[in-house]
């Protein structure tokens, strides 16, 4: 394989895994409530932008603001859920809740108008150069906040999937997820596990932002973007699947960056959409869920 | 209704049909007026398959843009008048979406949404990318003919509000048949409740195609309607997430699967975005933040839409008539 392939397909899955991330918060929503979160995108938007601030005004390192962005996200989240989306949840019977979908679409429209209001049209940078530093391994360029992504998406990844599988909380989530009914009986608050799987979502977005930030600009339609293409990890992932999202956002990137070496760049993007339709035709459960029905 | 009730609304229908463009006689407010019907009638499309059919198509603009390309290519490069132009759009438009019907049928709810928004996005992309033919991002401006009706032009807007008033009156009536034929029925039954329709033996993947073809055909008229007043369309404008989630709204709005949701949806709306136009003094973005308001607050507090909450204001009404000082005017919540 030449140099500039491998470098391509590694550029992939470096940003895959980020890709894979923000779509970590949109299947653990599906996952436990069979909700579909449209306002994802904008969340992330809202992330960016403000580790963009936190960056420039307080002088921050882009790493050191994760945290609290992650932190400002998780409380909204909770609120989010809460105030919001549960009345309109508790209100439908279906399996498949429509109006939450219509609402989240509502949130969508609004976040992203209001930070064209605020914030203006205009993309925005990280200041610092901290983007453009490079780390040289043989042949191939790599830039630091790249590594960084890739490692701490993966970290971040492994971390929920921990949580989800030994932790008291991370369990209760996981049965509510599986058997609403049956969890209740056994005493647990799903009106508590909606908002905590809601908050873990969008704090898990918010570290996606950071990452994301000092490789794009940001402006208020960069969540259409990267939230249609998380959900399109999702699908592909398989919806609910966490492990699924990662590699479903490995395979995104690797379309996209080994795709851009042959066709132009806007194909490449097409070609993501293309074989999404693609794996909804063959394989609606995606290619690592489980068949259900 | 009985025989002088018709005949009193036929009347008063006339008057208003009528009567409007000349209270609005200046051509800005009569623009908005044909835009006001032209989101209608794109309303009564969707309706078919998003409201009747409960099917969430977020993915409409495409059959706006097929229709909207196909007529304005037709006529610019080979000389075609629109008003052809327009059928080839919807019968293209009406087999694409047969196509990506069959697959995207297999999914539901949130899945099919998704679907409709790739496909979309894949159309864009290719229109986009088709830089000679297509005129690709810059998009294409239909030749200017000024007085040609019969090349669906004219400078009088006039002209195209009673094309417009057609064109709902049709796809009202449209809705009408498809509310109280055999054909709703089953859209109906799919809609509430997909498994109960299949074990009555209903053909769900049948009858879910032949609603979201002829809601796509009928989106395509709308297109070139659209190309030929305002006679510029580019892919952002016509192919964007921005136009079908407007689509789907309006109607949404106004109410899914009603008669006059979609007509009182786009009234509101857009008179609405007008009327916030000019008080926040066309801020970038308030139109749309609107939009997305609106949409949280039906949702939240009556899902079924505008044509519900008037319902229920004509109903505590009357009984407040009857019964005076007893209730409270609960209607508006």
């Amino acid at each position: 394989m030449s140099t500039i392939l491998f470098q391509a397909l590694l550029n992939g899955i470096a940003s895959g895994a980020v890709y894979g991330l923000i779509a970590l918060g949109l299947s653990l929503q599906f996952g436990v409530m069979k909700i579909i979160n449209f306002a994802h995108g904008s969340f992330l938007m809202i992330a960016m932008y403000i580790a963009v601030w936190a960056t420039r005004s307080l002088g921050l390192h882009p790493l050191a603001v994760i945290i609290p962005v992650a932190a400002i996200l998780f409380a909204a989240g909770y609120y989010i859920q809460r105030f919001m989306i549960e009345p309109i949840y508790r209100k439908e019977a279906t399996r498949e809740p429509i109006g939450v979908l219509i609402f989240t679409t509502g949130l969508w429209i609004f976040l992203d108008h209001l930070f064209l209001m605020i914030a203006g049209p205009d993309y925005q940078v990280m200041s610092g150069n901290w983007s453009n530093e490079i780390v040289l391994i043989g042949d191939l360029i790599f830039s630091l906040p790249q590594i960084a992504g890739f490692v701490i998406a993966t970290l971040v990844t492994i971390g929920v999937i921990i949580y989800l599988g030994k932790t008291r909380s991370g369990r209760m989530i996981r049965a509510t997820g599986q058997d609403r009914e049956a969890a209740s009986v056994l005493g647990i608050d799903s009106t508590h596990v909606y908002q905590l799987s809601f908050a873990i979502g969008l704090a898990v977005v918010g570290v996606a932002g950071c990452l994301l930030v000092p490789l794009y600009p940001v402006n208020p339609f960069v969540g259409d973007i990267f939230g249609l293409r998380a959900f399109i990890i999702v699908v592909l992932g398989g919806m609910g699947s966490i492990g699924g999202a990662f590699w479903g956002g490995i395979i995104i990137g690797i379309l996209e960056s080994v795709g851009a070496q042959f066709v132009p760049v806007s194909f490449a993007e097409a070609l993501i959409f293309i074989v999404f339709l693609a794996v909804l035709y063959i394989r609606p459960a995606g290619l690592f869920g489980l068949e259900r029905e | 209704m009985t025989m002088p009730s018709k005949l009193l609304f036929g009347g008063l229908g006339a008057v208003l049909v009528l009567g409007i463009p000349l209270v609005f006689s200046n051509p800005y407010s009569l623009s908005i007026v044909i835009l006001v019907l032209l989101y209608a009638y794109l309303a009564y499309a969707w309706n078919l398959i998003g409201g009747i059919g409960g099917q969430l198509s977020l993915g409409h603009a495409a059959w706006f843009g097929v229709g909207a390309y196909t007529s304005t290519v037709l006529f610019i490069d080979f000389g075609l008048t629109p008003w052809i132009g327009m059928l080839a759009g919807a019968i293209i438009a009406g087999a694409i979406a047969a196509v990506i019907g069959l697959p995207c049928f297999r999914l539901r709810g949130a899945y099919f949404a998704l679907a409709t928004i790739a496909a979309t996005m894949v159309l864009r992309i290719i229109v986009e990318n088709t830089h000679g033919l297509l005129g690709g991002p810059r998009g294409l401006e239909v030749t200017l003919m000024r007085d040609a009706p019969l090349l669906f032009q004219h400078t009088r807007k006039e002209f195209y509000y009673a094309v417009a008033v057609v064109m709902v009156a049709a796809a009202f009536l449209i809705n009408r048949a498809a509310l109280h034929s055999r054909f709703g029925a089953y859209l109906t039954a799919i809609r509430n409740d997909q498994e109960a329709a299949l074990a009555l033996g209903v053909n769900v993947g049948r009858y879910k195609l032949m609603a979201y073809v002829l809601s796509a055909a009928m989106t395509a008229i709308g297109g070139t309607f659209y190309a030929q007043f305002v006679l510029f369309i580019s892919p952002e404008k016509v192919f964007g997430v921005a136009l079908s989630v407007q689509i789907a709204v309006v109607c949404i709005i106004g109410g899914r699967g009603t008669l006059w949701g979609p007509m009182l949806g786009a009234t509101l709306l857009l008179l609405g975005e007008e009327a916030a136009r000019r008080f926040t003094g066309g801020i970038v973005g308030a139109d749309m933040l609107l939009y997305g308001l609106i949409l949280m607050l039906v949702i939240a507090f009556e899902p079924r839409g505008l044509v519900a909450i008037f319902g229920r204001i004509a109903a505590s009404l009357s009984r407040s008539n009857a019964k005076p000082s007893m209730e409270k005017n609960d209607g508006a919540a």
